[in-house]
């Protein structure tokens, strides 16, 4: 118990409790937390000060117990946030290269998503469907592109926005 | 006579029914946006429209029409096959999004789903009306589908709700409307009714929901059966029928038809596209654990009509090769070798759990009890290297020849992305622009 640190109570009597940290996991310290809080609760006539947590001691390497890997997270959520509004597109042209996004590669696009200033969404625009940054001056909406070749898109008669796109993925092998 | 009450609670329970407008061809549209709003059907490997988009329907194209008639009608349609990849997400997404309301939700069909939201308000903080209404539109911004919902205090009602008014429609009968809805309804739009009891109905003087629902009790008791009398219960505002969302564990047939083209008369041809149904089937009893006591095959002309036969087995059995004798024999019964088919189909009747099989007298249980061994295997490879990996010397002309489709692949099957095969794809709908 060398080091300790001070976690402050939200409410009640007792002003702080006194966790070891350092050599116990972190759920340890939870659990303990929360049976102090529960005392705390259950009767005032038992104020906690301090709470010594002593943590066992292992010979050699622990083995990786299932809470040590409780916070992974797979591929599929780490690139599709919403799976169930985002769709898949095969990128053609080189109008957004200069954002890194080229042709063949596949991006993610989430349907019903408010885009944001400098979000890169998919629009339909007078009829041509096409991938560009989001731009909005206050009520003028442009569409620029990321290759000096495009010049920047104003919607002339409407406007559909099918989605932002919100990831990008490339493979080079199989 | 539209001021009756037969409810006077609004909402002694709340279910909601969902029913996808022009399913298939809406998520076709979703993914194709250029197609938005065009004619379109889909079905073009079976050579008749099994899903017409409203644009379609609009100019007279109906399901169910063969495609030269579809084409004759509207000359600029567009036909695409099938692809039934696309509308399962599609569909298992529709369900997740109703889920984030309640997990009360019932998969009736790809496209069509209950859920009963009773007692939700509170916790949603929305009124019945609103949970529903917000549930279309969730449904409508994140897949680019519509739907027409209905909501009511019964499941037969609710579904009457969400026929009212379609495509994208929202309709609400509370308790105390609902004789205002029967009234213009003809009794064979009643789900569940059909043509026989709307016959009967009408020899009784009904032919609308609202005239049945009038039947007094005691004459509905006497003159229907148990589904009948149901119906008549539900219509009235009565909740009868719960709904189920445990996933489906158990089923009463399963059934499973293959359309091919062109149409044929090669016997062999034919009888191998039986022994892979057979074969489909039985891999879909095996899945659940059962076992059919019957077996029904059918061959369907180019005039659509069909012709079948049925065996009961000497004990329930889910493994092909211990009856593909006797598909034989049920095949050659209505076989005939002058005519054209267009089909082969064939439903396991009477399926009854695969653990408490009693051998007969006359069985060999050391023999049988390999077969089923053997099929134990064949199911495992199948999950490794796809469906039928392992099949009948007699389904295997159909792997020579092609499994007999129809057209063009789909726009999906097309597209085989980095990582890819051909049997696995990446899990999210791909959209089809070029941009």
């Amino acid at each position: 118990m060398e080091k300790t640190r001070d976690i402050p109570f939200a409410e009640g009597a007792a002003p702080f409790v006194r966790v070891g940290a350092g050599d116990i996991p972190g759920y340890v310290k939870m659990i303990d937390l929360f049976g102090a809080l529960q005392a705390q609760t259950v009767s005032c006539l038992c104020r906690i000060v301090g709470l010594q947590v002593n943590g066992e001691v292992c010979a050699g390497f622990p083995s990786p117990a299932e809470e040590e890997l409780r916070d992974v997270i797979s591929f599929d959520e780490y690139l599709v946030a919403h799976p169930e509004t985002s769709f898949l597109l095969s990128v053609t042209g080189d109008s957004m290269a200069g954002a890194g996004i080229m042709e063949k590669d596949l991006v993610i696009v989430e349907r019903g998503r408010e885009p944001k200033n400098g979000d890169i969404i998919l629009a339909e625009v007078d009829g041509n469907w096409t991938m560009k940054y989001f731009r909005k001056k206050g009520k003028t909406v442009i569409l620029e592109a990321a290759n000096p070749k495009y010049p920047p898109i104003v919607p002339q008669t409407q406007m559909c926005i099918a989605g932002v796109i919100t990831a990008l993925v490339r493979k080079y092998h199989k | 006579m539209t001021d009756l009450i037969f409810s006077l609670h609004s909402w002694p329970r709340a279910i909601v029914h969902i029913d996808g407008d022009a399913f298939f061809t809406s998520c076709e549209e979703a993914i194709h946006p250029e197609l938005k709003g065009k004619p379109l059907i889909t079905g073009g490997e079976r050579g008749i429209v099994a899903c017409a988009s409203y644009a379609a329907k609009k100019l007279g194209v109906k399901r169910g029409v063969p495609l030269h008639e579809a084409r004759k009608i509207c000359p600029g349609l567009t036909v695409l096959p099938s692809d039934y990849e696309t509308y399962s997400l599609f569909s298992r997404r529709m369900f997740a999004i109703m889920r984030r309301f309640t997990p009360d939700v019932e998969e009736y069909s790809i496209d069509e789903a209950f859920s009963d939201i009773t007692g939700m308000r509170r916790a949603l903080r929305l009124t019945y009306e609103d949970i529903a209404l917000k549930m279309k539109t969730d449904i409508e911004r994140e897949l680019g589908i519509t739907v027409s919902v209905g909501l009511s205090i019964t499941k037969v009602l609710a579904k009457v709700a969400s026929k009212h008014q379609k495509p994208a429609g929202l309709t609400v009968i509370k308790g105390r409307d609902i004789a205002r809805y029967l009234n213009d309804l003809p009794v064979e739009k009643i789900w569940g009714i059909g043509p026989a009891t709307t016959n009967y109905l009408a020899k009784l003087g009904c032919r609308t929901a609202l005239a049945f629902v009038q039947l007094p009790e005691k004459t509905v008791r006497q003159k229907f059966t148990k589904p009948g009398v149901e119906i008549w219960q539900e219509l009235r505002g009565e909740s009868v029928y719960p709904v189920v969302s445990e996933e489906k564990s158990t089923y009463a047939s399963i059934s499973k038809t293959k359309t091919f083209a062109p149409p044929t008369s090669d016997a062999d041809y034919l009888f191998a596209q039986l022994a892979r149904n057979v074969e489909s089937a039985c891999i879909k009893a095996r899945r659940y654990a059962l076992a059919p006591k019957k077996i029904v095959v059918f061959l369907k002309k180019q005039n659509f009509d069909s012709a079948g036969s049925e065996a009961a087995l000497s004990r329930p059995c889910a493994c092909p090769l211990e009856f593909s004798g006797v598909i034989r024999d049920l095949f050659n019964a209505c076989y005939r070798p002058r005519e054209l088919y267009r089909a082969t189909g064939v439903i396991l009747l009477d399926l009854v759990a695969d653990s408490s099989i009693q051998y007969t007298l006359f069985d060999d249980p050391v023999h049988a009890e390999k077969i089923k061994d053997v099929y134990a295997v064949a199911d495992e490879l199948a999950e490794k290297f796809g469906k039928h990996a392992v099949h009948l010397g007699s389904s295997h002309f159909i792997e020579t020849v092609g499994r007999g489709r129809r057209g063009p692949p789909t726009a999906r099957e097309r597209t085989t992305l980095e990582g890819e095969t051909k049997r696995r794809h990446l899990g999210l709908p791909l959209i089809h622009v070029k941009t």
